[in-house]
């Protein structure tokens, strides 16, 4: 009986983990805001539920922009330049790429096996395949801009 | 106290995974970029690069490559067609290094460094 109780505790949190409300990209997209004509975006979104209690803080250039919620995604429309994405678990996991006035740049969370807790990673992709795979993510953020 | 049954096996895998989840840095060294415009080519073969830690990464066919500039190891094309990156411990976004038509590594324009690569790879391009 004890069991069954723990799995169902642990179902219940895990589902809650995964549940990601909001709407989805693909409804929201053409009512959200285009970035100002001096910034580039760039899109942050995660896939997949897989390690879903792991969500932790992304970082740009040092400021937390969003979480890595399952199912998600975010934006942070910045100036052109250089930019470094950061996520830490047990390690710390760093991702760094250029940005150009209004470019778009699309970076999947991803997540690889660990020792003890799974890495959180960002991945910079095409935007083609980054379009596709954003669609059906439900937005998470509230859109930053310094 | 308990012991476990396998202590050998469960090591093994403990090392393993710890293994598969520290990959190697990416080699770099210290350059300077002296910047540059007017020349592009075609790639018309898809090339695939071995990096030292183990990943590779894909140059595709038909991508359009502009040169940026140039540093000492050769001439630095950007490509708006894919996305290039590097990935060991992190990922990083790279510039293909084009000497005498071979790729002989890749300019890391937020680090601004170079990564060679192991043996130049030559390239099938056309302008």
């Amino acid at each position: 009986m004890k069991i069954r109780s723990v799995a169902i505790v642990v179902a219940s949190m895990l589902l809650c983990a995964c549940a990601t409300s909001g709407p989805k990209f693909s409804e929201m997209a053409s009512s959200m805001p285009a970035a100002k004509t001096d910034m580039g975006r760039i899109y942050f979104y995660r896939t997949t539920a897989l390690g879903a209690a792991v969500q932790p803080d992304v970082r740009l250039n040092g400021e937390v922009v969003g979480k890595a919620v399952p199912n998600g995604f975010f934006y942070a429309d910045r100036a052109a330049g250089n930019y470094q994405v950061a996520t830490e678990t047990e390690v710390e996991r760093k991702l760094t790429f250029t940005l150009d006035s209004g470019q778009v740049r699309y970076v999947r969370l991803n997540i690889s096996m660990g020792f003890f807790v799974g890495h959180v990673y960002g991945e910079l992709v095409d935007e083609a395949k980054g379009r596709e795979e954003i669609a059906d993510m439900r937005y998470t953020g509230t859109g930053t801009t310094p | 106290m308990i012991v476990p049954r396998y202590p050998f096996r469960i090591l093994t895998v403990a090392v393993v995974v710890l293994l598969s989840s520290c990959a190697p840095t990416i080699v770099q060294e210290p350059t300077q970029l002296a910047a540059g415009t007017g020349k592009s080519f075609r790639l018309t073969r898809a090339a695939e690069v071995r990096l030292s830690t183990g990943y590779s990464t894909t140059l595709r066919a038909n991508t359009r490559w502009e040169l940026v500039g140039t540093i000492s190891q050769g001439e630095v094309y950007r490509t708006r067609d894919q996305v290039v990156t590097l990935e060991g411990a992190h990922i990083h976004e790279g510039y293909v290094v084009v000497k005498q038509g071979a790729l002989v590594g890749f300019y890391l324009p937020v680090e601004r460094t170079f990564s060679p690569v192991t043996g130049s790879q030559p390239l099938s391009v056309e302008p």
